[in-house]
């Protein structure tokens, strides 16, 4: 009952909030909705213990498939976003093979390779991929109305709602996957990898399980980012990006759920709202950077850290003091 | 077409000359250190910066310039090293993202000195050395390959027959067991920090009027120095080295024949294929998985 | 009749070196059986051939007449021959229970999507009732919701044989199960494996201290310097000759 209380609140919050910011706030909303999700997804992968640098690839995968799928097929735009998604799992199925011949160290630089050879056969192959420039024009979600609303998708508000309504049954799928006992053992691959195997677990195979869910979601994202913003290039998903997805993760802390997702808002809100209205444009990145690294060595169990000695305070204080301890 | 393969083949050497200094670099402080540096781009970056304030924008002697690129980025290895790696050392994942920061901080801070637009550097020597009409070696790109030898040679030396040396091999081998036999483990990175970042302040300082010097350079760089010490086997400098001329070479003459996107996909696919067939890369020894 | 596991000139070269020699023997159903020997007699390289962690140079391992010699050691698992660590190889970040529940992957093979929609209500049930079974054998039934990292020593290795009992096994292989234990520890474990035991289960131990395992095993196979030494029960292992020679001997080779 109480939980109910709360997503309500949440699903109302989330209803007004577009409305009470500016219109390149509302744009900012969008694109951390999509974020979230990237994060999310990443934080699934991680939990195998394996950290990649080609996931903002995989990301720009699902982008660039859905935008052709509905360009040449005709595919509706919901549609393609979903055709997105599994184009880039299966993508990251294809890439599991040569890549989880590696692990830890050897894995994040194959991962990034494996990205760099994907963004530059987007360059060289102007048919299909439009080369440097990318792909333009891309089919924007179609408008239609649900009786009490009309969804207008020029405007960044409609969009909100519909990536948000995605996002969050992604994120749903998501969490159910991680407490599942799929999820713990994802969890014991990455701790023990050869006890699991000794209890039956392939290794193999929930390695790129995690990795194929997760770039399944990376796809879904990257796809509702390129019909939002209607034109997409191989630097929309360059190791810059990827570089954000890992410090979020990072700065938020990857072992509870809402850590990367937590990280993902505060930089987001701290990098495009707060900076960007004191004015400090051209010293974003440097107080960025600086940020990074005071998170680094300060907090190194991320953002999630924090709320997680409040979360405990407060269970502490409703025990017996015998149990406390 | 000889004249052309002899050309093309004095360009990879130039090429594996800078691409090893950088590589090398950062072998000695993933050795070391144990942390991924990907500042490292960032600071070949700063070494051309420092030619451009004191040689382009003040009118210091080239040389001058170039050894105080050396100095002064070697300064930044080992500020990276008392602020970042030292607390971070029982983190690596939190090395390299502290190394990530450090990146942004140098990028911004030379958009801000420097502003983002390419930098004109007037060129050192005009001379060129004539082979042929068709085979020219111009002069800057001796002075890059004399340097890469001399201080690759220096830099051997230095590790193969110096106590020095040997303490620094000993703590890369086995930090614990360096630490037992006495040596500051301490010191090592510091030496270590400052040889690796100064040798890629040197790349940047003595290619600086050769390439298109902007805020953005070190991103390919570093990919470079990634695919060069995976293909040499992490850990070994001779490795580094080798793999730097192979590399130039494939990337040298794929550019020439092709096309310099496809160059890049061929070394980032030699990369691939390495960590596929064997991780520890072709000159590296299996032990050191 | 077949034996339920059979070493068939099971051999091991690393380099130059032979840690094993052209090992034979047999595993009977429903035994317990002790694989002794002095320090680097090849013990625990013989059971990691058998359990698949090492591929061996030359032999077989035979499970029921099957080759299972060179699988990985999930594929060797999933046929019914489970192992446990050397040292607290434990999920330490995990809880004692969730430790259990991976033991319970081959019985309830996690799905996906009946995970995604609630479908496997089921088998989460199953799981959660075998792993607290399993816990509640081992003496851990208190410690549930405990990180497996902040056991003692002797709970730990209790759980790690907890986990491997949680997956039904028809066969458990124990890597040096009473190191870390107190004698009151020991006492209770020999009796836990007597139970397994007699619930159907076989047990192949591997044990360098031979006063440990005599009074707990039906048969003894002594090995030395990777090579067979001697078999029989604990009365014949230990009057016979040879195996004292080389226990003593071997010692004499140490120092």
């Amino acid at each position: 009952m109480r939980n109910l209380i709360i997503w309500i609140a949440l699903a109302a919050g989330l209803i007004v909030l577009p409305n009470v910011l500016s219109f390149s706030q509302q744009e900012v909303l969008v694109f951390l909705t999509i974020n979230i999700l990237l994060v999310a997804s990443y934080r699934l992968l991680t939990l195998t213990g394996e950290w990649s640098l080609g996931h903002v690839v995989i990301m720009g995968v699902g982008a660039y498939a859905s935008a052709l799928l509905t360009k040449t097929t005709g595919l509706p735009v919901p549609l393609g976003i979903l055709a997105g998604g599994m184009v880039a799992a299966l993508i990251a199925l294809a890439l599991s093979y040569p890549l989880f011949r590696m692990k830890g160290f050897y894995f994040l630089i194959g991962s990034f390779a494996a990205g760099e050879i994907i963004r530059l056969l987007w360059k060289r192959f102007r048919d299909p991929f439009g080369g440097t420039k990318g792909l333009k024009g891309i089919d924007p979600m179609p408008d239609f109305s649900v009786g009490f609303y009309n969804f207008d998708f020029f405007e960044p508000t409609s969009y909100f709602y519909f990536a948000a309504i995605v996002v969050g049954v992604c994120l749903w799928i998501l969490w159910r996957i991680e407490k599942s006992p799929v999820g713990l053992t994802f969890h014991a691959v990455h701790w023990q990898d050869k006890l699991a195997q000794a209890s039956g677990v392939n290794l193999r195979a929930y390695r790129t399980l995690a990795f194929v869910i997760a770039s399944g979601f990376a796809g879904i994202s990257g796809a509702l980012l390129a019909h939002y913003i209607g034109t997409i290039n191989p630097n929309s998903f360059d190791v810059e990006v990827m570089v954000f997805v890992l410090t979020w993760a990072i700065v938020g802390g990857t072992s509870t759920f809402y850590g990367p997702i937590l990280g993902c808002v505060v930089l987001t809100i701290l990098n495009e709202v707060v900076l960007r209205e004191l004015g400090l444009e051209q010293t974003r990145p440097l107080i960025y950077g600086l940020i990074l690294i005071l998170s680094i060595l300060f907090m190194p169990n991320g953002l999630e850290s924090i709320v997680q000695k409040f979360t405990r305070r407060k269970e502490a204080g409703l025990m017996r003091p015998e149990e406390a301890k | 077409m000889f004249e052309l393969l002899a050309q093309t083949g004095l360009n990879a050497v130039y090429a594996a000359s800078y691409i090893s200094l950088v590589a090398v670099g950062l072998v000695l402080i993933f050795g070391v250190m144990g942390v991924v540096n990907f500042a490292h781009g960032e600071l070949f970056m700063a070494g051309s910066y420092v030619v451009v304030a004191l040689y382009a924008d003040r009118f210091v002697p080239f040389f001058v310039a170039v050894a105080a690129g050396l100095v002064f980025v070697g300064l930044l290895g080992l500020l990276m090293e008392r602020a970042l790696f030292r607390p971070l050392r029982d983190n690596p994942l939190g090395g390299l993202v502290a190394s990530i920061g450090f990146l942004m901080i140098l990028q911004a801070l030379a958009v801000l000195g420097f502003g983002v637009r390419m930098e004109h550097i007037p060129p050192v020597t005009q001379e060129v050395i004539a082979f042929s009409d068709r085979v020219r070696l111009p002069v800057a790109r001796l002075y890059v390959i004399v340097a890469a030898i001399v201080m690759l040679s220096l830099l051997w030396y230095f590790l193969k027959r110096t106590r020095f040396g040997w303490a620094l091999r000993a703590s890369a081998q086995d930090p614990q067991a360096a630490a037992l036999q006495g040596i500051s483990v301490t010191l090592t990175a510091k030496i270590a920090m400052f040889i690796g970042a100064g040798f890629a302040g040197l790349a940047g300082a003595l290619t600086a009027p050769l390439v298109s010097v902007n805020p953005y350079m070190g991103h390919s760089i570093i990919v470079t120095a990634f695919i060069v010490i995976i293909v040499g086997g992490v850990g070994s400098l001779e490795g580094a080295v080798l793999a730097s001329i192979v590399y130039a070479f494939v990337h040298t003459f794929v550019t020439t024949f092709y096309d310099g996107v496809l160059a890049d996909i061929t070394g980032l696919a030699l990369m691939l294929i390495v960590l596929i067939v064997k991780p520890t890369g072709l000159f590296g020894s299996a032990d050191r998985a | 009749m077949t034996s339920l596991l059979q070493v068939k000139d099971l051999t091991m070269r690393f380099g130059g070196l032979t840690a094993v020699d052209g090992l034979n023997f047999k595993v009977e159903k429903g035994t317990i059986h002790g694989l002794i020997g002095p320090n680097g007699a090849g013990k625990t390289t013989t059971f990691n051939m058998i359990s698949g962690f090492y591929t061996p140079s030359d032999g077989a391992v035979l499970l029921r007449g099957e080759d299972i010699s060179g699988l990985q050691m999930h594929e060797v698992a999933r046929r019914g021959v489970v192992r446990t660590f050397q040292h607290s190889t434990l999920f330490a970040e995990l809880t004692v229970l969730e430790n259990a529940l991976v033991g319970t992957h081959m019985p309830f093979r996690p799905n996906i999507f009946a995970a995604i929609f609630g479908w496997d209500r089921d088998d989460r049930d199953g799981a959660d009732a075998r792993a607290r079974d399993a816990l509640r054998f081992f003496g851990l039934g208190d410690l549930m919701n405990e990180h497996a990292g902040d056991l003692s020593h002797g709970h730990q290795r209790a759980l790690g044989m907890a986990v491997a009992y949680a997956s039904h096994p028809d066969i458990i292989l124990l890597d040096e199960p009473f190191t870390g234990m107190n004698p009151e520890e020991t006492k209770h474990m020999m009796g836990l494996m007597k139970r397994l035991c007699s619930d159907g289960i076989t047990i192949l131990l591997v044990e360098h201290d031979m006063q440990a395992i005599m009074g707990l095993c039906d048969n003894i196979t002594c090995m030395s310097f990777g090579k067979f030494l001697a078999e029989g029960g604990p009365a014949e292992i230990r009057n016979h000759p040879a195996v004292i020679e080389a226990y003593l001997g071997g010692a004499r080779h140490v120092a």
